[in-house]
């Protein structure tokens, strides 16, 4: 299945192509996206992150389509 | 049926004469409402040699073509003029309730020419229009004047009020135009405008409904932006004596790459702009000590002072402006600050907090918040006001000033009573205050004696609070703008987060790219700023809110939404012609108007020249020439002069439009 993961610019992108998106198997879960991210596993539970913009667990799983996001820190005002 | 309501109201201030005017479709087609037609009308009808103080400059008050059209986040109106303080175009952006009743009145603007004889206010509602007598408000503040006349002009419900104070009245060249008491249309010296028509307000009490091609449509695209909105939460653990922590972390990233502007709407949500107040220390972004100092001269036992949670303590409601639900504002009790003059105060946005904070290495929040309601009462800009503060300090530090001419104040970094009583020497134009009144390029031009090299202005106005040198992007619009010194045109950060490249063919895609590419001039670069531009011409023409726009076109699609309303079907490359067009008729004006856009690029200090010496900035120094160059280029304009091609004139058609 085909995820879009918009993730900080200090994760690997390895598994990202130019469209955003990421393939993952059926029944993948967030926790995976993190592993193919390359997330620390100290920052995994502290990591800010949404699936289509609600708040989940890591264990929950994905379907074809869903939007991963991850909060992001903006300056400006 | 398309947004927007197809005639403008006009006031001859010398005469007293009110009229209708009847705006064709072609001119929405080619420049929306807002800004688009202010552009439009007023590049056709200010005179080229006009006083921007004198009766031939036209302040017009514009609201947005989505404004109040079931779209969400698209409630702000624009004050435009001959700006006082460039001698160039000038406008000034604002939240609050008084774009919808513009709408409501049956007018997408009121424009303004002439002089009263008088001080006068002008009432519409939906039998008509009348000037009347203000000389019972003239000289009181702007939330005084605007309760009085709201008690006055009540029908079935309070009136909404855009109205000048003090600092208008008395001219200064920073003044601006506040409404729902004290949100402020602050840049460009647009009070100072209104002041010099002896108008001190405009009190609109419509009713009219405004109509749209598919409401519908809008409805349930409103109803997924709020949906996303509400879900976007911060989380509960974070603190904000945190944030510092993440601005330490920031300037690491070597890397770019694109952000889902949602998820950045949680920071709004839960702090509004002064969640920056303290990341932007140690990453750099605020300017320190007038843009000549770093984090190493505003420590973090000082700047966590500015601790956004202390603001928050004080946040008694939240405030959204009309079809807000982001809700960045606050109302803020300062009942026991200081003299308790004052009761609340809309919460101070991060642009206020720093020019009178790290600007002037001023930690005490206190006396931030009180002068903040002091210079929204005044109808003051806060960003010009603590810039002059700051220019006045140096000035004095190196001896260029005195005490004589000060009359006796001792200026120092930090010292905030000092300030206070400066700010108020400036709202009532006495002594020193006189001169810095008029915005930090007119006091140095006055002063003389070498001062210049303290006044960071770009074309005379005061730039945002936020360092180009972290964000070469904000350095071109700062530079390049027509309205110069403004810090939401665009930057690197927001380009990455509004995904522009979904829709716009020419808009370059971003995937993860290093950083250190926003520093050299390029066509790519100059793209991007051109792209933020034109999208945020359009923002401004449809009465957008521009933490709505960095949302992105995933969640917030500008394209999307004016098709719903005009229901024109064009593509987003399509209204990007539109927004390309808008800017260059703002272009066009400073050109006929005499501005040589070479003389807005932001001074030497601002772009590192010298470098800073400490903080996350050390030793850079942007190449600002070459990248506006590269900026106008890509625009059409001419590289060496900024003026706009006659190519790029004929492929926007803007020959037989302006004629």
């Amino acid at each position: 299945m085909k995820v879009k993961v918009i993730a900080p610019a200090f994760c690997s992108f390895k598994h990202i192509d130019e469209n955003g998106y990421m393939i993952l198997p059926e029944g993948a879960t967030l926790n995976d996206v993190y592993k193919k991210l390359r997330v620390p596993l100290l920052f995994r539970k502290i990591l800010f992150s949404s699936v289509n913009y609600e708040r989940v667990k890591l264990r929950t799983k994905l379907k074809d389509g869903d939007v991963v996001s991850f909060l992001s820190v903006i300056t400006g005002g | 049926m398309k947004g927007y309501m197809g005639k403008v109201l006009t006031i001859d201030l010398t005469t007293g004469t009110i009229a209708d005017e009847s705006i064709p479709d072609s001119v929405y087609e080619n420049v929306l409402s807002g800004m688009g037609l202010g552009a439009y009308y007023l590049y056709k009808h200010i005179p080229e040699e006009a006083d921007p103080l004198g009766p031939d400059n036209i302040l017009g008050l514009m609201s947005g073509l989505l404004t109040d059209s079931g779209s969400l986040m698209t409630g702000r109106w624009m004050a435009v003029c001959k700006s006082p303080i460039t001698g160039g175009w000038g406008d000034a952006n604002c939240g609050g309730t008084f774009a919808p009743a513009i709408k409501r009145c049956g007018y997408d603007a009121i424009f303004f020419k002439g002089i009263s004889e008088k001080p006068v206010y002008l009432y519409v509602d939906d039998e008509g229009a009348e000037l009347k007598d203000a000389s019972h408000v003239w000289g009181k503040d702007t939330v005084e004047a605007e309760e009085i006349l709201q008690e006055e002009c009540k029908k079935k419900k309070k009136p909404k009020v855009a109205v000048i104070g003090q600092g208008g009245e008395n001219l200064s060249l920073i003044a601006g135009i506040s409404n729902d008491g004290g949100r402020m249309a602050a840049r460009s010296g647009v009070g100072a405008v209104m002041g010099s028509k002896r108008l001190k307000a405009v009190v609109l009490g419509g009713a009219k409904k405004i109509e749209i091609q598919d409401p519908d449509g809008m409805k349930a695209y409103s109803k997924e932006f709020a949906d996303k909105v509400k879900n976007a939460g911060f989380p509960k653990f974070f603190k904000g004596f945190l944030l510092p922590f993440i601005g330490m972390l920031m300037p690491m990233a070597k890397k770019g790459a694109p952000v889902d502007g949602m998820m950045a709407v949680s920071m709004n949500k839960t702090y509004g702009t002064v969640v920056n107040n303290t990341i932007g220390l140690p990453n750099g972004d605020s300017p320190v000590k007038n843009w000549g100092g770093s984090v190493a001269d505003f420590r973090m036992k000082q700047y966590k002072k500015l601790n956004p949670d202390y603001i928050l303590a004080r946040e008694t409601k939240k405030y959204h402006c009309y079809s807000c639900v982001i809700g960045c504002g606050g109302i803020c009790d300062i009942s026991n600050v200081r003299d308790g003059r004052y009761k609340h105060t809309h919460k101070p946005e991060y642009e206020s907090v720093c020019s009178f904070g790290p600007l002037l290495l001023i930690n005490d929040l206190d006396a931030i918040f009180y002068i903040t309601e002091m210079m929204n009462r005044a109808g003051m800009d806060t960003i010009a006001a603590g810039s002059a503060a700051a220019f006045a300090i140096e000035c004095f530090e190196n001896g260029i000033i005195t005490e004589e001419d000060t009359g006796g104040i001792k200026l120092k970094w930090g010292d905030a009573e000092a300030v206070i009583e400066l700010l108020n020497k400036m709202v009532n134009r006495e002594g020193i205050g006189d001169i810095l009144a008029d915005g930090i390029k007119v006091a140095s031009e006055k002063i003389g004696k070498n001062s210049e090299q303290y006044a960071v202005h770009a074309g005379g106005q005061a730039p945002g609070m936020h360092d180009p040198k972290m964000d070469p992007l904000l350095g071109i619009h700062f530079s390049a703008d027509p309205a110069p010194g403004k810090h939401t045109i665009g930057s690197g950060m927001y380009y990455n987060m509004m995904y522009l490249w979904d829709e716009v063919s020419w808009a370059p895609v971003i995937t993860k790219y290093p950083k250190t590419e926003e520093h050299i001039p390029s066509d790519n670069e100059a793209l991007k700023s051109v792209a933020l531009a034109a999208y945020k011409m359009l923002t401004d023409g449809a009465g957008g809110c521009f933490f709505a726009e960095i949302a992105g076109l995933p969640h917030w699609n500008l394209f999307t939404m004016l098709n719903f309303a005009t229901g024109w079907g064009l593509s987003g490359d399509e209204y990007m012609e539109i927004g390309k067009r808008i800017q260059t008729i703002r272009q066009m004006f400073n050109v006929k108007h005499g501005i040589k856009p070479k003389d807005c690029i932001m001074g030497a200090r601002v772009t590192g020249n010298p470098p800073l010496g400490a903080g996350n900035l050390k030793g850079i120094t942007l190449p600002i020439e070459e990248m506006v160059k590269f900026h106008w280029k890509n625009f059409g304009w001419n590289e060496e002069t900024g003026f706009p091609e006659d190519k790029v004139t004929g492929e926007l058609k803007l020959n037989e439009l302006l004629s």
